[in-house]
């Protein structure tokens, strides 16, 4: 095979493989999950599939996008039609997460076996949960325990978990269909009661019941966890509707809406365990929807496929594969295995520049609007660079250094993505697309620079540990590549910096406030200054600058992610949260790669004239 | 003979390279100690202790005086900025290959101008206003001052003002504007006050309101919160003849004052007023959410601007990033209140406020020559 097929051939590969969960039949089912999960509704402020509703939700509630019953995973949708349709049996799927040894203590539950457990072992408890949590909630959030905390997150996903019980009936209990049904009547005989102005025998029993009734869809309006009921025609566009809501339509004298009696059915079919009803019920909704809200029914059909192609988990298996073929080209010397390399991480950067050309197109804002969007660009960026040193250079350090800051900062947004929505609205004084593209953009880029500075740097003190015999040219193209991209980050972080300071300037009225965020920007725009300086100097050689772009890991770790510790408070909680740890660890790491790069070079594995 | 060796010695320290690493050095130090500083100062009190001193003092309990232990911002700044200077002319050669890094270091003279004349030039206040109000000055709630005002021919403008800090150092305040001394008897930088009740002492003030309140000196808090202080004023006539002892406080509603030779005053503390020549009324204030939600998607005062002077008579809509810039001053949507009904704007009157622009601009394009002549020979060498 000739390298450019053997590269053509990889790259379809790898692009296929990581296409696989978009195409892939749905898991076999009689009910048409996925079609649910499709239909529009709004929640948190914006219009989305009630299919990223219900995996936001069960990310918050589970940490995980599944949950797992007699050995099968249930997908996001199912969980939530079960706990909205058949509750009691979704009470007993192990949906909570519970670590705290405390408050485990509280429910009286022993740990040991799972740190899942279903809302029925917590439900007896209910009462001192709440308790509890509202006496953590009076205590400032730097200051609370980490019981006090956890079982403030405990109440708010039992909260959660609790409405969306509520979103269509009290608890899930009845048949809505019936209900809606005997309602209406109840209804039209008040209504011609009133009319004829014959008040018979039995009204007030009727208006009793009727009250009673409202008194009930008032509940459910209050309660729905998100809105169904898309807006009429010629009603504002954000005129959405719980069930509850609509229910209370005709009260206000209007006519029924037409999804009501739909949802209805759904409900009523997914209880009694009939499919085709079930099917044919979304089937309308679905068709309701794209002829009266043409635009939220298309926006949520096109985000629940992105949410079903998962593009930064496959890129993220597709970043790995890439560094293990570097490692292996490096081992077998066979340039072969070095195309394919290549290949995969080009096929990694496609699938990562989709999935963040999807979420902009989607949300339709600058890639950028959030911390779990800025870790998904900050890979992006030092992809994309790295791309470009390794056309320099191709000697796989810049494709290694590229695909494992990809892999790395996916994972983090992973992670940080487990909060709930990632595409979130944004809140008054960000809503400024065109700062959201100049100054958060430039600034993440710089970002990506500094990271693949650092990891080119590592690789450069890895090599001298590792390999037996020196590699100048090696060596000279890595301390070629770290320098030229640290220049690089200057740029952009010295940019981005200064524009963030002039949006402050447009918005809050000063140009510089020296506040956290601010300053760890300028942190490392003095640190990639001082690095250049020193080698202008000639204070630092090759192996100083190499220490000094591993400390820039730190620093630019430190800003981002540091610093928002700080702001929640930095006598508790940030010393509790899991990510304080990380990021210790972290710094910890690259302080033992400087200390390693320090050693003298008898301790390195070949012994080389010394520079600095 | 020595000092000729001085000069040029001390020209080339201030010139060298081992200055400017220095300086970023100790830049980075003070940032990261601001930063966590803030944590338990609060930023105002953190950047004024760090970043906007020459030096950073230290005083302990044992001393009876402060100690400099460390450069300030602006020692490490200023140093940086001679350094530079000096650097780009004695050492740097004029030459297009360099050209960039001097774009470059200029514009970042004109940002280190631009930080320095905002430390000492830049005025903030707040402009709070009710729907339908006018207003024509804006305060600063960091900065007391003590307000007489003869009233008596009911011009409120007819305004006398002391700054707090004039009464917090002085036992007796004579003033050519006033026709009597005021004595002060204490001055609280932050106080509690409630009605006294039957068991407590009697109130140091003989007039006024404050006869029936208990003022009890509070420790100043710390972060952003703001001092509400208190004082005890005595105005004496010229004859020597007592008003009575008034206490004056921000925390007080009311007016109180007394009758000097048949003019009536009334004296309030109260936060530093800075009058305008134009003025604002607002007519309306919206605070949007994200429907369904509580989130704010934006806040905008819609305000009428009338200024006699530049003939100005308009409607303007102040918003999310989007200020207005009139006479100097800048108005930005910074709060609001009393079920939106009322819109705080923040002032700000800064005249370098451009320099950052300039300066970025300079860099960027600077950078962009530089490390884009250099990429090209990287390139060029390889191939």
């Amino acid at each position: 095979m000739t390298p450019r097929g053997l590269f053509a051939a990889v790259f379809a590969c790898a692009l296929g493989l990581a296409a696989w969960p978009a195409v892939a039949p749905a898991p076999k089912s009689d009910f048409d999950l996925e079609a649910f999960g499709r239909l529009p509704a709004l929640e948190g402020g914006r219009v989305k599939p009630i299919d990223t509703f219900a995996r936001s939700t069960l990310l918050v509630v589970r940490s995980k996008q599944t949950v797992r019953v007699d050995g099968r995973a249930l997908s996001a949708t199912r969980w939530l039609l079960d706990a909205a349709f058949k509750p009691e049996t979704a009470d007993t799927y192990p949906s909570f997460v519970v670590d705290d040894p405390e408050v485990l203590g509280l429910l009286g539950l022993a740990q040991g076996k799972g740190r899942y457990f279903a809302y029925w072992q917590l439900e007896p408890r209910r009462e001192e949960i709440n308790r509890q949590a509202q006496s953590a909630a009076s205590v400032p959030s730097g200051a609370r325990s980490r019981f006090q905390t956890a079982v403030l997150a405990l109440e708010t996903r039992m909260s959660l978990y609790e409405r969306v019980k509520n979103t269509y009936m009290p608890s899930g209990r009845g048949d809505p269909s019936a209900e809606l049904a005997s309602f209406q009547a109840l209804m039209r005989a008040a209504i011609e009661a009133l009319r004829s102005g014959k008040a018979g025998k039995n009204a007030g029993e009727m208006m009793a019941a009727l009250d009673s009734r409202m008194r009930g869809y008032q509940f459910l309006a209050e309660a729905a966890a998100f809105k169904s009921v898309p807006p009429l025609k010629g009603e504002p566009e954000e005129a959405w509707a719980s069930f509850g809501e609509s229910m209370l339509r005709p009260g206000a004298g209007r006519a029924t809406h037409p999804s009501v009696p739909l949802f209805a059915r759904m409900a009523a079919s997914y209880r009694a365990g009939d499919a085709a009803g079930f099917n044919a019920a979304v089937a309308e909704q679905a068709a309701w929807a794209r002829a009266n809200a043409a635009e939220a029914a298309r926006h949520a059909r096109v985000e629940a496929l992105f949410n079903r192609a998962q593009p930064f988990v496959s890129g993220m298996a597709l970043y790995v594969v890439a560094t293990l073929l570097v490692f292996a080209s490096w081992a077998t010397r066979r340039e072969d295995v070095a195309s394919a390399a290549r290949a995969v991480l080009w096929a990694a950067f496609i699938v990562h520049s989709l999935g963040l050309l999807a979420r902009t197109v989607l949300q339709g804002r600058p890639p950028v609007t959030n911390l779990y969007s800025s870790a998904v660009f900050v890979g992006w960026g030092a992809v994309l660079l790295g791309l470009f040193g390794e056309r320099i250079h191709r000697r796989g350090f810049a494709a290694a250094g590229a695909s494992a800051v990809g892999f790395a900062t996916l994972l983090i947004a992973h992670h940080l993505g487990a909060s709930g929505d990632t595409m979130d609205v944004m809140r008054a004084v960000l809503d400024s697309n065109f700062w959201l593209t100049t100054h958060v953009i430039t600034i993440t880029i710089g970002y990506s620079g500094t990271y693949l500075a650092g990891l080119l740097a590592a690789a450069w003190i890895a090599r001298r540990h590792i390999l037996r015999k020196p590699d100048a040219a090696d060596d000279k193209a890595i301390v070629s590549l770290t320098y030229g991209v640290i220049a690089f980050s200057l740029f952009f972080s010295f940019i981005g910096t200064v524009l963030g300071g002039i949006w402050a300037d447009q918005s809050w009225g000063r140009f510089w406030g020296w506040d956290p965020k601010e300053n760890g920007a300028l942190l490392i725009v003095l640190w990639n200054a001082l690095i250049l300086h020193m080698r202008w100097a000639g204070f630092a050689r090759e192996r100083g600058i190499m220490m000094m772009a591993v400390f820039g890991n730190v620093i630019t770790s430190v800003s981002w992610f540091g610093v928002n510790m700080l702001g929640i408070g930095l006598h508790s909680y940030g010393f509790m949260d899991s990510a304080f740890w990380w990021l210790l660890t972290f710094t910890v790491s690259q302080l033992m790669l400087i200390m390693l790069a320090a050693l003298p070079p008898r301790f390195w594995s070949h012994a080389r004239p010394v520079d600095a | 003979m020595r000092r000729k060796e001085l000069l040029p010695r001390l020209a080339d320290m201030l010139s060298s390279m081992e200055l400017t690493v220095f300086c970023l050095v100790v830049l980075m130090i003070l940032v990261v100690a601001c930063t966590l500083a803030q944590v338990s100062l609060g930023i105002h009190s953190a950047v004024e202790q760090y970043i906007r001193s020459f030096f950073v003092w230290w005083s302990p309990e044992s001393l009876p005086f402060s100690v400099p232990i460390f450069p300030g911002g602006g020692l490490a700044g200023g140093l940086l900025l001679v350094n530079l200077g000096m650097a780009q002319f004695r050492k740097l050669e004029l030459s297009w290959r360099k050209a960039g890094l001097w774009v470059v270091h200029f514009g970042m003279a004109l940002l280190f101008l631009g930080e320095f004349a905002a430390a000492f030039l830049q005025v903030e206040s707040h402009l709070s206003i009710e729907e339908g109000q006018t207003v024509n000055y804006s305060q600063d709630a960091r900065r007391m001052e003590l307000a007489l005002i003869d009233g008596t021919d009911g011009d409120a403008d007819d305004v006398r003002s002391i700054p707090a800090a004039m009464i917090r150092s002085r036992g007796e305040i004579a003033d050519a504007s006033l026709p009597f001394k005021l004595r002060v008897h204490a001055y609280h930088e932050n106080a509690e006050l409630r009605m006294r009740g039957t068991d407590d002492p009697p109130s140091q003030a003989t007039a006024g309101i404050g006869a029936n309140i208990l003022v009890r000196p509070a420790s100043r808090p710390l972060g952003e919160e703001q001092d509400s202080p208190a004082a005890f004023i005595e105005p004496v006539a010229p004859d020597g003849r007592s008003y009575g002892v008034f206490l004056v406080s921000p925390a007080l509603g009311g007016t109180q004052g007394f009758a000097h030779e048949g003019r009536t005053w009334s004296l309030s503390l109260r936060p530093r007023r800075y009058y305008m020549p134009f003025s604002l009324t607002l007519k309306d204030f919206k605070h949007d959410v994200y429907p369904g939600t509580s989130i704010p998607k934006n806040f905008s005062s819609l305000v009428r601007l009338l200024d006699p002077r530049s003939g100005d008579d308009r409607d303007v809509l102040i918003y999310m990033n989007s200020p207005l810039r009139h006479g100097g001053l800048t108005f930005y949507q910074a709060s609001f209140g009393k079920n939106d009904t009322l819109s705080v704007l923040q002032v700000v009157r800064n005249p370098s406020w451009t320099l950052p622009y300039i300066s970025c601009t300079l860099v960027a394009l600077g950078l962009l020559w530089h490390f884009g002549a250099m990429l090209r020979r990287t390139l060029g060498g390889l191939s």
